[in-house]
């Protein structure tokens, strides 16, 4: 298997907090791999798929995408960034960001205009995606006027048209309600032997196991461990003092004792949601 | 001794005048999307058609110097509007918005216009010109007229589709999508301005002050402010993520119909007609 | 308030097109040049933004409420150009799917409130502002000026265009087509409602915002300065050459108007509130209420009756007071450029 990410100590710093968003981050990606990115608020998650996309660039150590560098200068190219934008996908986490369109029509159809496609494949590949995500009847559709389950579609509609290898998922099940946490969960289960490579930064414990063979835990902007989910879910210390999890402390038969307490995700990072 | 009951519909604090505010814009595009929907005669005309004859009705209507064409105008703009199945209701108010607010204006003009006096008011020893008269009559009408043909698209037309359409007058390819996108960000905005007035809401007892709701209100455009300028670099990478590089690029979805055809030729001779005679 | 269709002639309407096309071409270079690709998202969040401020309604000292432009504060905090395309996009939205403002109104509304209330406002707060630093009080005050004045010219500028309707555009017997009242009856009419009211909600939303984004996040104050860094620092040092072009275009309108106006011809004549009140032997002029007339008495236009004394043509000395009146402007904001670019060198040597 090829790698298709390989980061090289990573730093990347916010301008106006001292403490850096991310710091000597090395890991690298392999090709079909389904890796998840555990941490708390704050721990850095989202920036590093940021990184990843090509939409922030480290301050110092390098990334390497398909083999080829990635940086602010090689994406200036047009020929270089379409091919990269077209192979890796990205679902942010509050889709009132991710959904820019005034109709749902608008926001599946974004991404191939921007490719220059020609108007019957758009209008193919529209329909094709609508019809697979279930969510025809929402073509005309204003963003205003879809639930969160639905807009959750509609964002995932407006990157799989693509038909990208790569797919960054930002806590795609937090402020959802269960079902729609189902649906989503089912698509990254259903992932799994397609071929894609799919990036998810959660903190949603629970569905790690189900969506990813490999995990990383992030705190404070640096990689604290690695391994696979079952391995890590079972460390209930490190788990601990990643903020993941927290402690419960109780009284039974008058025995003080504490105990890890899983947290299922419904807190909002880099949420700018208006 | 807030909240008096003869203050009418509007009473209430700002908050909530502001809330209502609110929430009647968001209930008005989704009403218009609804009859948008509905089977009327115009609903089934392609967007930029309606675009181009409303326009063309307007400035009929604008360009007129004669009284009977513009009445011939109104009438072409009743008619549109019951074909169309807009309620009477949904249009009485616009009219009656529109005859107070021009009302007023044109009102002492009929005092004001020299011209042949047409009667005296008892009392106060003013003269009714007829030029004022007229003059009146002929803002009021024009305005209503005007202002009924707009609210003819936008009810019969889906927003985004008016704004598509635009680009067939004119309107660059760029500022068609910044509409879209404004459009689509008014509807989150009002959404979140409404959720802060309503979390303030529930937390005043009394009466709020006027000094306390001007600071609200600072306050609640300051928040809307700063969310804005976050959203937009938000948005701004996940348009880039989906390849995104300055240009934009829309789709021409719009595809002429047979009814069109019948409706381009009709409109055009009411078009024309209506300004040959409303020069002369 | 926003001009509603029936008001303007047609002519006067493409007029204000034309008159805005020039700012609106020059904004949008100037924008794309500075923001390049963040263009879109910004101005469609900003013009959202600024469409919402529309409808805030504000208890104003006195009990009566009003509602804000926003123009004024979008001139702080997001530089002229940038206002100027999203407030104009927020009063197109308002016009067609609000009915607030009329459609061939569009141009003479975005005119009046996107380019001189921007502007005025743009210029009033630079000027009052000076280089006091960005959280300092005289920022709030800068700013609650710019609000009142921002709006005021707008309402001027409006007033103006209300009252040449009826110096040109008459029927055969001289009845007013469009907007019936002259110049001395829709001047003082429309400016004591924003002197009065209008004005005080701008200077509130303006200076309270800015109040508010001082303490509470400081960096949006510095958008049109740093987010736009080219646009800011090339504007003064540029101010000259770089806008040279825009006055030219101008300038060459000005001389057109009046040559236009001439040629329309048969304006009815002068009428004032006065004149309404002298009745000639034929009875045939009405009497004014006596309430316009107190209007009239407020407003004391710095040249009598819009007429320049020593020209025999009325109609002559109504053009040449309009054209004087737009030079008066222009000449102030050049001067105010000027004077605003020399204090930013002096202080930039000072502080090395």
């Amino acid at each position: 298997m090829d790698a298709i990410f390989t980061l090289d100590n990573i730093r990347y710093d916010y301008a106006n907090t001292a403490q850096p968003a991310l710091r000597d981050v090395s890991m690298s990606i392999l090709r079909g791999q389904r890796v998840a990115i555990m941490g708390a608020n704050g721990s850095g998650k989202s920036t590093l798929l940021r990184i990843l996309d090509g939409l922030y660039f480290p301050k110092s150590g390098t990334v390497t995408a398909f083999g080829e560098p990635l940086d602010e200068h090689h994406l200036m190219e047009d020929a270089y960034a379409h091919a990269f934008r077209r192979r890796v996908a990205f679902v942010f986490q509050n889709p009132d960001v991710q959904l820019f369109n005034p109709t749902v029509y608008d926001e599946v159809a974004f991404g191939p205009l921007q490719m220059r496609w020609d108007k019957q494949k758009i209008a193919r590949a529209v329909a094709d995606t609508l019809d697979m995500l279930e969510i025809t009847h929402l073509r005309d559709r204003a963003p205003h006027r879809l639930s969160g389950g639905e807009k959750k579609r509609v964002a995932i509609a407006s990157v799989l048209i693509l038909d990208p290898e790569v797919i960054l998922l930002d806590e795609p099940t937090a402020a959802l309600d269960p079902k729609s946490q189902s649906m989503v969960v089912d698509f990254l289960v259903g992932w799994a032997n397609s071929g894609k490579t799919i990036v998810t930064a959660t903190h949603d414990l629970d569905t790690v196991p189900d969506i990813a063979d490999d995990a990383y835990i992030f705190q404070h902007g640096a990689i604290v461990a690695h391994d696979t989910p079952a391995n890590l879910l079972r460390n209930h210390e490190l788990l601990l003092a990643a903020n993941l999890v927290h402690a419960h402390h109780h009284h039974h038969d008058g025995v003080p004792h504490s105990h890890p307490h899983f947290h299922l995700g419904h807190a909002h990072e880099h949420s700018s949601g208006i | 001794m807030g909240g008096e009951a003869h203050h009418g519909k509007r009473r209430g604090n700002f908050i909530q005048r502001t809330i209502d505010a609110l929430a009647e814009t968001l209930e008005r595009s989704l009403y218009a999307e609804q009859l948008a929907e509905g089977g009327g005669l115009l609903q089934r005309l392609d967007p930029r058609v309606k675009l181009v004859a409303m326009l063309g009705f307007i400035i009929c209507a604008a360009a007129s110097r004669n009284l009977p064409v513009v009445v011939a105008i109104a009438v072409v703009a009743l008619g549109l509007a019951l074909v169309s199945r807009i309620p009477f209701r949904s249009l009485m108010p616009v009219w009656i918005g529109m005859f107070i607010f021009s009302g007023l204006i044109a009102g002492p003009a009929i005092f004001l216009t020299p011209g042949p006096s047409l009667a005296t008011v008892p009392w106060l020893g003013w003269q009714v010109s007829s030029y004022g008269v007229r003059s009146a009559t002929l803002l009021i009408l024009r305005s209503e007229v005007s202002i009924t043909f707009s609210v003819i698209l936008v009810m019969t037309t889906p927003w985004i589709q008016v704004m598509k359409a635009m680009r067939v007058v004119g309107v660059p390819t760029t500022v068609v999508v910044i509409l879209g996108m404004t459009y689509r960000y008014i509807f989150l905005m009002l959404q979140s301005a409404s959720d802060m007035f309503e979390a303030r809401q529930s937390r005043v007892i009394g009466k709020l002050s006027n000094a306390d709701a001007r600071r609200l209100a600072s306050a609640t455009v300051g928040v809307l402010l700063s969310k804005s300028f976050q959203l937009s670099n938000d948005v701004y990478l996940a348009m880039q993520s989906r390849g995104f590089r300055g240009e934009v690029y829309t789709l021409d979805e719009f595809r002429l119909g047979r009814n069109d055809y019948i409706a381009i030729p009709i409109a055009l001779v009411i078009i024309v007609s209506g300004i040959w005679f409303g020069y002369v | 308030m926003h001009i509603p269709d029936g008001y303007l002639s047609p002519s006067t309407c493409a007029a204000m097109f034309a008159a805005s096309t020039p700012f609106w071409y020059v904004a949008s270079a100037r924008i794309k040049k500075t923001l390049s690709m963040r263009m879109v998202p910004l101005l469609s969040v900003f013009a959202a933004f600024s469409f919402i401020i529309m409808m805030f309604n504000l208890p104003l000292p006195g009990g009566t409420t009003g509602h804000a432009t926003g123009a004024a504060l979008a001139a702080i905090v997001l530089g002229p150009w940038a206002a100027v395309i999203s407030v104009s996009i927020a009063l197109i939205i308002q016009a067609v799917f609000f009915g607030d403002g009329g459609i061939l109104a569009i141009g003479a509304n975005c005119f009046t409130i996107a380019i001189v209330g921007v502007f005025v406002a743009h210029y009033t707060n630079r000027i009052v502002a000076g280089n006091s630093a960005v959280d300092s009080s005289r920022r709030v005050i800068a700013a609650g000026i710019a609000g009142y004045l921002s709006i005021n010219a707008a309402a001027f500028a409006t007033a103006v265009l209300f009252g040449i309707q009826p110096m040109y555009f008459t029927d055969s017997n001289g009845a007013p087509l469009y907007a019936p009242y002259p110049l001395d009856i829709a001047i003082p009419a429309m400016m004591i409602g924003h002197i009065g009211i209008a004005g005080f909600a701008e200077l509130i939303v303006t200076a309270g915002v800015i109040g508010y984004l001082q303490k509470n996040d400081i960096s949006l104050l510095s958008i049109a300065q740093t987010g736009v860094p080219a646009a800011a620092n090339a504007a003064v040092a540029s101010g000259w050459q770089g806008a040279r072009r825009m006055w030219l275009v101008i300038a060459t309108l000005l001389v057109l108007t009046p040559l236009g106006l001439i040629a329309a011809g048969t304006a009815w004549g002068e009428w004032g509130a006065e004149e309404l009140v002298a009745l000639d032997g034929g009875q045939t002029i009405t009497a004014a209420p006596t309430g316009l007339l107190q209007y009239a008495a407020i407003w004391e236009a710095p040249v009598p009756d819009y007429a320049v004394s020593f020209l025999s043509s009325e109609q002559l000395g109504y053009i040449l007071s309009g054209v004087m009146g737009v030079g008066l402007i222009i000449f102030t904001m050049l001067v105010s450029t000027y004077i605003a670019a020399r204090f930013t060198r002096r202080n930039e040597h000072s502080n090395p």
